[in-house]
This record gives C-alpha cells, structure tokens and sequence, in this order.
C-alpha cells in the first residue's frame, strides 16, 4: 500500500517532522499517546510503523498530555490548537487504515492515528507544506475541524468541507487518497467517538483541565454523559463511550455544540432549503460529522426551529411590541430609560460574571494545591517508611493536643518534611508528629500555615494574599 | 446548614424551569447522617469482631454514596449542555439579526424607516440583555452546584474519615458542567456586541430615572440574588479552611443591590 511504502523515508524525516511540527504548533502533545498505547495494546502488530512511532515519540515533548491521551476520540479537536495536528490527523487516518488491517484494538487504531501521524506527515509534506501555517490556524480556529476533522468525503462538496478543502488545498492533491481516507475514516469514527468540540476549551486551557476528563473507571454513570469523551487511555479505559456511537442501543450521549460545530449545522441546514425543509438524516449526511448521531442533529434542528420561529414571528407580530409599549410609551425620553434599565441590568450581570470567574479560578487553584499537598504528603510517607526513623515518633509525644483540630495533612510529614525541606515551618513539626495515629483523618489538605503555602503552592500568591489577610 | 438555606432561597429565585435541576443538597447530607449512623451502630452493636464486615460495608455505603453523587453530576451536564446548546443557537441568531438591523434592513429585505430601526433596536438590545443574563446565571447554577458537591464530600469524609473527597473533586472538575469555558467565551462575545448594539451617545450614566425597586424582570432578580448569595456564602463560616474561597469583594458598596426588592418569580416570555 502506497502508505506503507513511505515510511522506510518517513524514517529519516522523522526529525524534520518534529522540527515541522515543533514550528507548527503543539504536536508536543501526541507524545504522550504512544505510553499508554504501548501498554494497553502489546499485541499491535510489531511492524515498522509502531517501531518508528516511538522513536518519533522520544522527540516529542508532551504538553497536553492527559488530554491527548483522554481524546484518542478527540482528535478531531486537536485539530483546534494546532495546526500540526490537523494535516497530521489526516495523514494518522491513512497510516491508521494500515493498521486496521492487522485488526488492532479500536483505540489503538486511534491512539496509532496520532503516532502514525509523524510518520505520515513527512512522506505527504507536500500537501502539508503547500498550505501555509496560516491556513491551518485559521481553520484550526474555525473548530469546524473539531468535528469533521479528516474523515470527510474529500469529493463532498458539503458547506463544512469545502472550507477545508480550500484552505488545506489537499482536495486537488488527495485524489489517491480519498477513497482510503474515507474508509479509514468510516472505520475510525464507527468506533471512535468524537468528542464533542467541549474538549476545544480543555485542550486550550493549561492545567489542570489539562488533565482531561478522566471519567472515574468506579464511575459507570457519569460516562454516558460526558458527550463521549473517550477516557483516558492511560486508565479507566474499560469505559469506552465508542459504544453508544455504534450501537445507538445505549442512552443518548449529550453532545457539545460549540459555535463551530452549530455553524456547520446551520450551513448544511441552508443547503437543504432552511429549518423547515431540511431533514435530520439529510443535514447528519451532509455535515460528515463522525460521532454525529441523527438524535443528536434531530433535537438541534427542533431547538434551532424554535429558536427561529419566535423571533420570526415577534418581528411581524405584535406582541413584543405591546410589550416594549407596556413598558414605555413611544417617547423618546422612556426610550432612554429602557435603555438606560438595560445598562444596569447589564452591570449587575456583568459583575456577577466576573466574580463567578474569579471564584472558579479560585476554586480550581485550591483544589490544585490540595493535590499538590496531597502528592508530596504521600511521597513523604515513602521517604519517611524508606528512611525509618523511629527517633522521630519518639518526639511525638510532647506536642500540645490543640493542634489536633488543624489537621494539617503535613502532621505526619513534620518531622521529615522539616529535614528534607527546612525552610517549611520548623516550628510546627513537633506539633504535627502526634498526629500519626490520625493519618486517615488527615487527607484533607488544610494546611494552617499561609507560609507552607507560599513555599509549597508558590504559584497561588493572590490566594495566600487573600488567605493570610483573613487568618 | 447556612449553604442549604441559601441554596433553597436561591432556586426559589430561579427560573423555574431550572427549580430541579439544582443540586439535591438537603437530600444528601441526610445520607451521609445516615451513613455515618449506620457505621456506628454496626460498630457498637458487634464489636471488634465486625470490623470485617464493618469495613465490607463502608465500601457498600461509600459506593451507593458515590452512585448518587454520580447522578446528581449526571443531572448537572445533561442540563448544563443542553442550556449550552441553546445559547450557541441563540447566539446566532441574536448576531445574524444585528447584522440585519444594523444593516437597517428589515425582515423582508427592504430598508427600515427610522422607528422601524429604533424598535428593532430596542427589542435586540432588550433580547441581548437578557440572552446575556441567562448565561451568567447558568454560570451561577455551574458554580452553585460545585460548591453543594464540594461541601456534601466534606461532610462526607468528615462524618465516615474517608479519603473521598479528593479524588472526588478533581473528577467534578473536569465534567462538563464545570468546564464553563465555552460558556465564558459565549459571554464575551455578547458583551462585546454589546457595544455595537448600544448607542455610543448614552455611554455615560445619566441620572437614573428608572424605578428600581419594582424590578420586575426575572432574570435582572435571579441575577441579583446569585450576587447576594455569593456575597453572603462567602462572608466567612465556622468551618473556614484554606479550602474556603475568600470573602467576596464587590466594589460597589452592598447598599445598591440591597435597595431592589426582589418580586415573586416571573417566568420569562
């Protein structure tokens, strides 16, 4: 097959692609697909493709490293933060269709998708590099990719693709392949679930929503839900939402509609003669979204149609009118004071929006140092379970029993943490070390000392600010 | 108990369509009561004996315990991404009608007269507003929710010593209906359409006239009361701890919002 044949070359390009994809954009975050790919899938065919991924791999440095290995599905979002993926995806879905045939494991083929991309990208840099960067931004940007990603009918004139087309320029160059892409494709996205274009904010979005959404594996409930999200490969893999996309048999998984995506739909929507004459199965055709289901499109188009329908209707009926007179005669003057009750209203909901954030941003960062804290108390037991130091517990016994209530998780690292890191509050370790019989107690991560979150969670300054001016 | 009430105050405030789809707050800390009661008779009735079968039916409880957290969350997504998806919708079609009105064509294509424009105006300004107010109080609803979770695994590991909370809550950050990033940028795009949308002349406050303690319009409410609500869940608790999130700080002075009398619920037309 003509992919397989590229590769002896890809293998030399291979530091070129990094370079490429390095300059690019962040294709740093394929690297971390191929550790969990390695472990879960051993019985991947051992062949030159898989070899040449983890030498590629070894470049790479991850950066969204969760997410990439979460969103085996979420490729086509990938699209959405670099412009590296997006050719890369597209050339992962013919490596990928190599593969396939071997009969790898599902996520595999998805996981392969991302590392094959590397090796797929050097031998068709000519379609890559005949696209400028900006190209790729701008439809990295357009997060349409997000949805239709590379499993389009490249001979599809449908609204969303043609823009990819256009701007990939690979139509004209991709004869050869589209009908292996579209297999590929097919086979990819009947298995694959695409995540919904939600995962654009996580992807964006540094820690810790970095992390992706792990689904809990304990969890069984909340996976349905997550728009299917394909979890993390590194774990809980056993939760595969793919599943409910093939089948259709399981509940509905909600889907993300992100602004792209709607704009697709209301494309193909257009195409088809508007709200009221397209069909659900026609606008699902001619989107090419994978992971699209027809309940999916059938319950958009109703909430577009309603949507629709009342502001139509208000602008030739009278009824906003009646109301817009109810509140104010036509007088110019209340005219003002409607607007100017619009601007206060405004105010107060921009007020609200604002604390909200900052309250999010708050919250998301303390639950951060809690797993921080969390992290280096653990390693502390290790050490200190390493090290065995019994003159330690010995001290334990003359700390003041008022100290119970804090419950700092550092009481058990007292001692040690005091030894390994002695700029940490030496003058509460004797106080921690009684808490050693209470070690479940102490999971929460209230640290009582502001200094210890200074030294520890040094990138929160505002929120110690704030913590210390309260304490 | 503090947050329950405030809870409780706020979804009577709320849209009523959205009254159910708060966290079930009361409902769950009667079950970690219950839990916690169980564990202890078990203890006490059996002695040392049980604490094989002691701990069998702490992972029991805690599972079942986890079971309804898990629906509550799966609650909170469905809603939140079905109100997302509402919003995008919206979002479209409020920009796709500013063009045409800006463009000072009518519905059918023909150009407006000059009050046809000002009442276009009008209802889209009116319209954004509100679209803009749904949002932040969806925001609100995110965030209440989270707060309820996060207090009800507090409780929890209080009341049993467990280890749940935590691991827990890096899972709740990570769900959909936390994840508001989306929400957030649809709200920014509003705002700044706003500006093309409100009529430069008036950017300067005038004195103001309108009668601000009969406000009727439910969202300008509800959004009130998410303002008081913060404000007041974050004055301080006897639990504080460096999980707690500072006193808000509003900059305004509290005697503003404090003036509008809040009416009974209006459903929105």
């Amino acid at each position: 097959m003509e992919a397989r044949s590229i590769f002896p070359s890809q293998r030399s390009e291979g530091k070129q692609l990094s370079a490429m994809n390095s300059s690019v954009g962040r294709s740093s975050s394929l690297s971390v697909l191929p550790t969990p790919a390695e472990k879960k899938y051993p019985k991947l065919p051992d062949c030159q493709q898989v070899s040449m991924e983890k030498e590629l791999w070894a470049n790479r440095v991850g950066q969204h490293r969760a997410s990439i290995a979460t969103n085996n599905g979420a490729i086509g979002h990938m699209f959405s933060t670099s412009s590296g993926f997006t050719s890369e995806l597209h050339y992962s879905s013919s490596l990928q269709h190599q593969m396939h045939a071997n009969s790898a494991p599902f996520f595999s083929q998805a996981s392969n998708n991302v590392t094959s991309v590397a090796q797929a990208l050097p031998s068709q840099s000519v379609l890559f590099q005949t696209t400028s960067p900006s190209n790729f931004t701008r439809e990295n940007n357009d997060a349409t990719w997000s949805d239709d990603s590379l499993f389009f009918d490249f001979s599809d004139g449908g609204g969303c693709h043609s823009q990819i087309q256009n701007s990939t320029g690979m139509a004209s160059q991709d004869q050869s392949r589209q009908s292996d892409f579209q297999e590929w494709a097919d086979q990819i996205m009947a298995d694959d679930t695409l995540v919904a274009t939600g995962w654009n904010d996580l992807l964006v979005e540094p820690d810790p929503e970095i992390k992706g959404p792990k689904l809990p594996s304990d969890f069984t409930v909340s996976q349905p839900q997550i728009n299917q999200q394909v979890p993390a490969l590194s774990g809980d893999s056993n939760h595969v939402a793919s599943p409910s996309v093939t089948n259709g048999t399981q509940n509905k998984p909600r889907m993300r509609w992100t602004p792209e995506l709607h704009e697709c739909f209301v494309e193909a929507v257009n195409r088809l003669g508007g709200s009221e004459k397209a069909t659900p199965k026609g606008v699902l055709k001619l989107m090419k979204v994978e992971g699209l289901t027809i309940y999916h499109v059938k319950s958009h188009l109703q909430k577009y149609r309603t949507a629709r329908y009342r502001p139509e209707a208000s602008e030739g009926g009278s009824d906003t009118k009646t109301s817009l007179e109810e509140i104010s005669s036509l007088d110019l003057k209340t005219g003002i004071e409607i607007t100017e009750a619009l601007r206060l209203q405004m105010e107060v909901q921009k007020r609200l929006h604002e604390q909200l954030e900052i309250q999010r941003n708050l919250q998301l960062r303390i639950e951060e140092q809690g797993r921080y804290l969390q992290m280096m108390f653990e390693k502390q037991c290790k050490t200190s379970e390493k090290l065995k130091m019994p003159s330690l517990l010995d001290d334990a016994s003359g700390a003041s029993p008022s100290d119970i209530t804090q419950s700092s998780k550092e009481n058990d690292l007292g001692k040690p943490l005091a030894m390994n890191e002695t700029d940490i509050i030496p003058e509460k370790t004797e106080d921690r070390n009684q808490q050693f019989d209470q070690k479940q107690r102490i999971v929460e991560v209230e640290s009582s000392n502001p200094d210890q979150v200074t030294n520890v969670g040094s990138e929160l300054p505002p929120a110690k600010r704030l913590k210390s001016s309260l304490s | 108990m503090k947050f329950g009430k405030r809870l409780k105050r706020q979804i009577e405030e709320t849209l009523p369509e959205w009254r159910d789809k708060f966290v079930s707050y009361k409902d769950l800390k009667k079950r970690v009561r219950l839990i916690c009661t169980t564990l202890e008779e078990e203890a006490n009735s059996n002695g040392p004996a049980s604490s094989g079968c002691a701990s069998t039916r702490v992972s029991e409880e805690e599972e079942e315990f986890i079971f309804l957290l898990n629906a509550e969350i799966e609650k909170f997504n469905a809603f939140f991404m079905e109100q997302e998806e509402e919003f995008v919708i919206r979002q479209k079609e409020l920009q796709e009608r500013i063009q045409n009105v800006t463009a000072t064509l009518g519905p059918n294509g023909r150009r407006m007269s000059e009050s046809e424009y000002k009442e276009e105006m009008g209802k889209l300004r009116k319209e954004m507003v509100n679209f803009h107010g749904e949002m932040v109080l969806l925001e609100n609803y995110s965030s209440l929710n989270y707060t309820g979770i996060a207090k009800i695994l507090k409780k929890y590991d209080k009341r049993t010593g467990g280890l749940l909370r935590l691991p827990f809550i890096q899972k709740v950050l990570q769900q959909p209906f936390f994840t508001t990033d989306l929400l957030s940028n649809l709200i920014k795009e509003c705002e700044s359409t706003m500006q093309t949308v409100f009529p430069t002349e008036m950017q300067e406050r005038t004195e103001k006239t309108v009668d601000i303690a009969a406000i009727e319009d439910s969202i300008f409410r509800n959004t009130l009361a998410a303002l008081v609500t913060m404000r007041e869940m974050r004055r301080g608790s006897s639990t504080y701890s460096h999980f707690s999130l500072p006193p808000l700080n509003l900059a305004e002075p509290p005697d503003q919002s404090d003036t509008f009398t809040l009416l009974s619920p209006i459903p929105i037309q």
